[in-house]
């Protein structure tokens, strides 16, 4: 939880595990600052591949995330296997890392 | 012992109907090692049959009643996970440090270990240990070419048991191992009567890097990314199963490949991609089990994986010593109907399509 705000950390879904900070790292990376700051860059890494794709994720409280369409239709979800779940559904087509990027 | 709080560690056990499970539990449970086990019995049938062998742990035995341990009936096992925990608590039974769950001969294992990851107040209770198959060393063949219940055991496992060696030839025996490692490469491979019975099912699960090396061994194909995302194949080559101990039909799409990246991962772009392929192909990933080197980090990674569920990520202290000392990361992939070498592409790929929307 989140000492300032009061708000509880994103779920225990693996892919909100944070990296643990380098021992060689400043000590002024605290546990959950990280954790809320990884959070927030992994939402942008995704909208690299989502913005093209005409959606938006945003974070939502550090709790869940926002997913966004052009036509107005918006998501909360939980994690990331849920991100693209609901990504797939708003295309109507299917995400596929193995042939996504193929013909860059 | 610390009787409130402390993670139970628990142990799976499975096998094909008929491969042994009982009888190994029957012959480890007796005794000592009884005394702080309880046992979870999952029955397939009208009549639990199975309980009756397990007399003497029977004040801690809860039978599930219907049918396997599935989807449907995860709320069950959840409920009698819960139920013994309380119990335990509360001092109705003794206090027990370990629980071994026996599931039924056609059980899948991916909804059991989802029950005991995706629960909150089981997973708060309890840790799986180690997941152990038992198979039969008669029927081993038969079960392969006609249950895919049967593959999902032995791909899911950690440890694979064979039991009723002595009733085959040793040759025969040989060729199963080679057969299962092929299958399997990350489970460790043992036969029943070779092995102290308690450590079969007590002893956590092998670390990766051993694994990763019985897999060298056994000659599965290695990935490597090279420097600055430079590829160069050095050898991939599809595990099968020798042609005259197991028949092709069903293993022929099983692959396992060991993908090793040189470079340290970011941790964010890897959730990204690695919860996309789970996503669309997770049914089709059998299992992945790996150690990654994280870019910012000296400490590695443990990663595990069984179809779309993803245990919780580990941090270890040290890298574990390595003759080279190769901080490599490496990611072992058992996958059916996946070309191995596409998998690998697609990570390349990913990574170069961030950088450049960048």
């Amino acid at each position: 939880m989140c000492g300032m705000c009061g708000l509880l950390g994103g779920g225990n879904h693996w892919s909100n595990t944070t990296a643990p900070a380098s021992s060689t790292a400043g000590s002024g990376t605290g546990g959950s600052s990280n954790a809320r700051r990884q959070r927030l860059l992994q939402a942008s890494l995704a909208n690299r591949i989502l913005v093209p794709l005409r959606l938006r994720l945003d974070d939502f409280h550090g709790r869940s995330f926002v997913l966004s369409s052009p036509t107005g239709a918006s998501e909360l979800v939980g994690d990331f296997a849920q991100v693209w779940k609901a990504a797939e559904r708003m295309l109507g087509r299917p995400l596929d890392p193995l042939t996504m990027f193929a013909e860059a | 012992m610390n009787l409130a709080y402390d993670i139970i560690p628990v142990t799976l056990v499975t096998g094909f109907l008929g491969s042994g499970k009982s009888t190994l539990l029957a012959d480890v449970l007796t005794g000592e090692a009884a005394r702080d086990t309880a046992v979870l019995v999952n029955e397939f049938g009208e009549v639990g049959l199975d309980h009756l062998l397990m007399g003497e742990v029977d004040a801690q035995t809860v039978l599930l009643e219907n049918g396997c341990v599935c989807c449907s009936i995860r709320g069950e096992l959840k409920d009698a996970l819960a139920a013994l925990f309380s119990k335990r608590a509360r001092g109705d039974v003794p206090a027990f440090s370990r629980v071994v769950i026996e599931t039924t001969g056609l059980a899948t294992p991916a909804p059991i270990i989802a029950t005991l990851l995706a629960d909150p107040v089981i997973r708060s209770h309890y840790a799986l240990n180690v997941t152990v198959t038992v198979v039969d060393a008669v029927n081993a063949e038969l079960q392969h070419e006609r249950y895919p219940e049967w593959l999902a055991q032995i791909s899911a496992t950690d440890r694979i048991v064979i039991s009723k060696a002595d009733l085959v030839g040793a040759q025969q025996v040989d060729a199963l191992r080679t057969a299962l490692a092929a299958l399997n490469p990350l489970a460790e491979i043992v036969t029943r009567a070779s092995s102290a019975l308690r450590d079969l099912l007590f002893i956590p699960a092998r670390f990766v890097p051993d694994a990763v090396q019985s897999m060298n061994k056994i000659g599965a194909g290695t990935l490597r990314l090279g420097e600055g995302g430079g590829t160069r194949l050095s050898h991939r080559a599809e595990t099968r199963p020798q042609p005259h101990t197991q028949p092709q039909t069903l293993s022929n799409a099983i692959t396992s490949t060991c993908l090793t990246i040189d470079t340290p991962i970011d941790w964010q772009v890897f959730t990204l991609w690695f919860t996309l392929l789970l996503n669309r192909h997770g049914d089709k990933i059998l299992r992945v089990k790996g150690l990654l080197s994280l870019e910012g980090s000296d400490r590695p990674t443990v990663l595990h994986a069984v179809q779309h569920l993803v245990h919780p990520v580990l941090h270890l202290d040290a890298w574990p010593d390595e003759p080279q000392g190769s901080r490599a990361s490496r990611l072992v992939f058992i996958t059916e109907g996946i070309d191995a070498h596409a998998i690998e592409n697609s990570y390349q790929r990913f990574c170069a399509a961030l950088e450049q929307a960048a």
